[in-house]
């Protein structure tokens, strides 16, 4: 807490009330405000993609995954792979991204494929152990998936810890670094089309999931078994296969996150370290959300993703704390468990154990 | 525990009331961890038969239900329904088999409508829309509030719901548990009302657990008494008073 | 030692101070003083003890007999210094976590603080405290200020249970982690860590009792910071490198910490800790304000925490954010604790121990050793006894043995631990100690010895007390 207070005094010496109004003003400004806004959605976007598999997995089986972020960095890898595979330099932009997408659903299927043989072997087993032990083993799994990747990099060469360049260049032309564009239009706003890319994709994905919550059999059984798999068991519904299907689907979507992170070298990029990274801030943005209601994981992305982008905001004009952005997700997270410690939308017995 | 004879002997002379026995319970013994809960129930329902287990709380007539769907599966003695054995079988392949579970307290999905709570329950999606149809015959009340939430309804619509739950999974027997519980007298009349018209008319036969006992032994044709994880009496419910030297003494006053 | 446990010997037989007392089945030293009396209680854990102290004399013995293949397996003293810091963070982690149930996944944050603690102290950093405080009294201060972190964090995280206690409690450590990592009155580039002022510091840190000049020895990495000892003995020079004399005075201030977190376990406050584990709602029923406990439990625990940081700092003269505050090397902490058997106390160490083990196995590179260099990794070693002739040699198409080995071997350290974890979280979810228990029926300092007793008197079992 002295850390950001003494962070923000540096800023703030002089006369603390003006300063604070002059960075409201200057935040109030239009420019400024749409600014933040287009950033806060796409870092929203990104953050419901690495939260929503690991949702749905403890939503219905009351498993906290901590393999989620090392399954999403091997997402980014096969994505890079597949792509650099699917995308030849002479394709334009469309063909580009009409491969990326055949490289996501190649994720998703090969991802989902491991994720309900990882449920089948290992998780299944400890189901009627404290829920430590699910957690332990996916620590684990961590551990193993990490030196996994590592091995097959160092097999081809590729540095684990910096970031993965090689698939950027399969990136169509209006994403990149050099894409950014001002829109004078609106209020001089700079957007680069990765963000737009990224805002588009992440909303089709939450609408995807939503669809496929309310609007089909599977997605109903799911919903039913997440409040009371017993009950649900005994209307006749084989639950089991359920957890086999959600765990195999969390990762596949762990897998399609890193997939999208393996274009974007700004808020992703496929490196080793990527795992660890997304982990925490997907944990956060589940924790506040509720633990394992799709809803929440939603509004909770929002409200993550727009601090982050606001404090990111505040940090480059105003506050010299490099952390702040960082530190405030996490004081989200705190605060969250104290005010509401089931989270924004989450009911009680949930996770309670 | 005065009755030493095997109380499955006791069914034989049962058979009269009913056909072909649906569910049949053998010399269970279902543990909580250590703690050994059935200790050898044996009984039986049976096509066109209601049958009420009655007894003290905590005495293992929950515990019966459980062990008869698997949801706890005894350690020792075996279930089987419609002379099939499924004693250790998922609970989910049980339900399929046609018993339906009304529990304790209802178990609405709360966050789901009223609709979805009843899709659930169909298990041939192709009857989904047919079997709705029959639910919202039987309770006009659910066709009112079919797109409310399960959660905001009131304990009587509730349990009305949780009735049509084992009414549109098509079950030839249902496991019903305290159905009287913590609803208002006129509304117990109305839930008893449902579950008779049902057993009658949807060719349903109930496994009651209830502590109201004169209701319990209005709507079933046998009983069985259950003491300490066994059953120690049995036996038509015609004529039979919470007087009854058998029942008072397990009864208590 | 040696000869306390020669005297306590015949106790094994059932001797006549064994037969006339019904305290513990065969307890010989009945009316004897407290201290003989508490020695034999604690026999395994004083063989234990000796082993610790031994080892440095056997590591050096051996690997001079023989270089390649003792260098290669033993853990060297370097790397036993730090079995015996981050074993007590690990202990300290299994304190709370393994004997409360509840799951501090933010634990690395009293680990950091006691770290980062005792280093700002020595640099002037910290408002009251001269930077010659004594270390010893900045590590105990820096244990009392981790515990009162813990109690902030703990007043509000110990309203959850499972999940959300692990998440909340990762989420204070990282709100810790976030700061320290970017606050620059910390040092120059606070994300890369703080050192040691050298020229404030030129010797390293004494542990010991402070301004008792003979009862404190320096620890340190490296010889021309830390002290050197060389003694004559019967006969025989030894001479301690300052590594060495690190491993025994940090090897004191951890044997101190594990006896006193010991002592606390055993007594009913440790009780109602275990209590709490098994079935927190029965230990409220029975009328223990459980929330007042898991407070204690985790001061205690986070004290100790710091204690592990601050020696871990001190020995190694600097600190970063990465190998102190971040939530993995809590991690660490919860995967020695699980391999060495959750809710063992001791168990998180020789987890620990284990594997660093594992490490030093899969390493890959060479040790000077007697002035020849020395592999010090199963790949080097294999290498060096196979020879050019066995690793060209071709197993199908073009993969040599040399390839598989350096595939298997080179640096693969997590990927093992990483295995093995999940085979023990799957098949010895008691871990080696709690497995080791469960088979004696009894805590193993308690139970090896009636065994190998009853053993020695021809298997008869021994009727022993019952299990408190």
């Amino acid at each position: 807490m002295t850390g950001a207070n003494y962070a923000a005094g540096h800023a703030m010496q002089a006369a603390p009330l003006a300063s604070a109004v002059e960075i409201l003003l200057d935040f109030l400004d239009p420019g400024t405000i749409i600014q933040v806004l287009i950033n806060g959605l796409a870092k929203s976007s990104v953050f419901v993609m690495i939260a929503v598999g690991l949702t749905l997995v403890f939503g219905l089986m009351g498993v906290l995954n901590f393999a989620h972020g090392s399954l999403t960095m091997i997402g980014a890898y096969l994505g890079g792979a597949l792509v650099l595979f699917a995308v030849s330099p002479s394709m334009g932009d469309f063909t580009r991204l009409g491969a990326f997408f055949v490289v996501v659903v190649a994720v998703l299927a090969l991802l989902t494929a491991l994720g309900a043989a990882l449920e089948i072997s290992l998780i299944r087993p400890l189901y009627d152990r404290p829920p430590l032990y699910q957690i332990l083993l996916t620590f684990g799994l961590t551990l193993v998936f990490d030196e996994i990747v590592r091995i097959v990099l160092e097999i081809y060469d590729i540095q684990p810890t910096t970031k993965w360049q090689a698939p950027l260049n399969t990136r169509p032309s209006f994403m990149g670094q050099e894409s950014q564009r001002t829109l004078d239009w609106l209020f001089g706003v700079r957007v680069d089309g990765m963000q737009v890319f990224e805002i588009v994709f992440g909303f089709v994905v939450v609408v995807g999931i939503w669809l496929f919550l309310t609007r089909t059999r599977y997605g109903l059984y799911i919903r039913a078994g997440s409040e009371d798999t017993e009950m649900t068991e005994a209307l006749g519904i084989d639950v089991g296969q359920a957890f086999t299907v959600v765990f195999g689907l969390g990762v596949g979507l762990a897998g399609v996150a890193g997939a999208l992170l393996m274009w974007d070298p700004i808020r992703g990029g496929a490196s080793v370290p990527l795992g660890a990274d997304v982990l925490l801030p997907a944990f956060v943005v589940v924790i506040v959300g509720g633990l394992g209601t799709y809803r929440g994981t939603v509004v909770a992305a929002l409200i993550v993703g727009m601090t982050d982008a606001t404090m990111t905001w505040l940090f480059d004009n105003h506050v010299e704390f490099a952390g702040l952005p960082e530190l405030v997700v996490f004081l989200i997270l705190v605060i969250v468990l104290i005010v509401k410690p089931q989270g924004l939308f989450g009911v009680k017995e949930v996770g309670g154990h | 525990m005065s009755a030493d004879a095997d109380p499955g002997d006791g069914d034989a002379s049962d058979t009269s009331t009913g056909g072909a026995p649906l569910v049949e319970v053998e010399d269970a013994h279902t543990y909580y961890g250590e703690s050994h809960v059935l200790e050898g129930v044996s009984l039986s329902v049976r096509e066109g038969e209601n049958v009420a287990l009655i007894g003290r709380n905590g005495v293992g007539k929950t515990t019966t239900l459980r062990t008869i769907l698997q949801l706890t599966p005894p350690r020792r003695g075996t279930v089987r329904v419609k002379g099939a054995d499924v004693t250790g079988m998922a609970t989910h392949e049980v339900a399929r088999r046609g018993v339906g579970w009304i529990p304790e307290d209802r178990r609405m999905f709360a966050e789901l409508t009223v609709e979805e709570n009843l899709t659930v329950s169909v298990r041939e999606s192709e009857r989904t829309a047919a079997e709705l149809e029959r639910a919202f015959e039987t309770f006009p009340a659910l066709r009112e509030h079919r797109s409310r939430k399960a959660g905001n309804l009131s304990g009587g619509q509730q349990q009305m719901l949780a009735i049509a739950r084992g009414l549109v999974g098509d079950n030839d027997v249902l496991l019903v548990d305290e159905p009287s519980e913590g609803l208002a007298p006129l509304i117990v009349e109305t839930v008893a009302d449902v579950l008779r018209d049902i057993s009658q008319n949807d060719d349903v036969s109930l496994l009651l657990v209830e502590q109201n006992f004169p209701l319990a032994v209005d709507l079933a044709d046998r009983f069985y008494l259950i003491d300490h994880g066994q059953v120690v009496e049995s036996g038509p419910t015609e004529g039979l008073t919470s007087d009854d030297e058998r029942i008072a003494r397990y009864l208590g006053a | 030692m040696a000869t306390d446990a020669d005297e306590a010997d015949p106790g094994e037989g059932s001797g006549p101070l064994g037969a006339t007392t019904d305290v513990g089945g065969g307890d010989p030293l009945a009316g004897e003083p407290w201290y003989r009396r508490y020695l034999w209680d604690h026999r395994v854990h004083a063989a234990v003890v000796v082993l610790f102290a031994l080892y440095p004399f056997a590591y050096s013995g051996l690997t001079e007999a023989m270089p390649a293949t003792m260098t290669t397996l033993l853990p060297g003293i370097t790397v036993m210094v730090g079995v015996l810091y981050f074993g007590l963070f690990a202990m300290s982690f299994d304190f709370v976590s393994g004997y409360t149930g509840y799951l501090d996944f933010g634990h690395a944050a009293f680990y950091g603080i006691g770290a980062y603690f005792v280093i700002l102290v020595a640099n002037d950093k910290v408002p009251l405290l001269d930077p010659s405080t004594p270390f010893m009294f900045s590590l105990v201060i820096a244990g009392l200020l981790a515990a009162l972190v813990a109690l902030v964090i703990g007043a509000v995280s110990f309203r959850l249970t499972g999940v959300y206690f692990a998440m909340i409690t990762l989420g204070f450590a990282q709100v810790i982690y976030v700061l320290m990592s970017n606050w620059d009155y910390l040092g120059d580039n606070p994300r890369s860590g703080i050192a040691v002022n050298t020229s404030m510091h030129p010797e390293g840190f004494e542990v010991g009792v402070p301004f008792v000049d003979a009862l404190n020895m320096q620890i340190a990495s490296a010889n021309f910071v830390g002290e050197t000892l060389s003694t004559e003995l019967a006969g025989h020079v030894i001479a301690l490198s300052a590594p060495e004399v690190s491993y025994f005075m940090i090897g004191l201030v951890v044997g101190f910490c594990y006896f006193a977190m010991q002592r606390v376990i055993h007594s009913p406050f440790g009780k109602v800790m275990i209590a709490i584990r098994e079935n927190e709602e029965r230990a409220e029923a029975i009328g223990y304000d459980t929330f007042k406990y898991k407070m204690g439990a985790f001061a205690i625990s986070a004290f100790f925490a710091a204690v592990g940081g601050a020696l871990f700092a001190g020995y190694r003269r600097s600190v970063d954010p990465d190998n102190s505050l971040f939530f993995l090397v809590a991690g660490d902490a919860l995967l020695a604790a699980i391999i060495g058997g959750f809710g063992t106390l001791a168990g998180a160490l020789f987890g620990f121990l284990f594997f660093e083990f594992l490490g030093e196995l899969l390493a890959n590179n060479f040790v000077s050793r007697g002035g020849e260099s020395v592999p010090d990794g199963l790949l080097p070693y294999l290498r060096d006894v196979l020879g050019e002739g066995t690793l060209s040699t071709t197993l199908f198409g073009d993969v040599t043995v040399r390839t598989v080995l350096d595939v298997l071997f080179n640096g693969r350290a997590e990927l093992y631990i990483g295995v093995l974890f999940v085979l023990f979280v799957l098949y010895v979810p008691n871990g080696i100690l709690g497995t080791l228990r469960l088979w004696l029926g009894g805590t193993v300092a308690k139970k090896l010895p009636e065994r190998i007793g009853s053993r020695l008197r021809g298997g008869q079992a021994d009727p022993g007390p019952p299990d408190d």
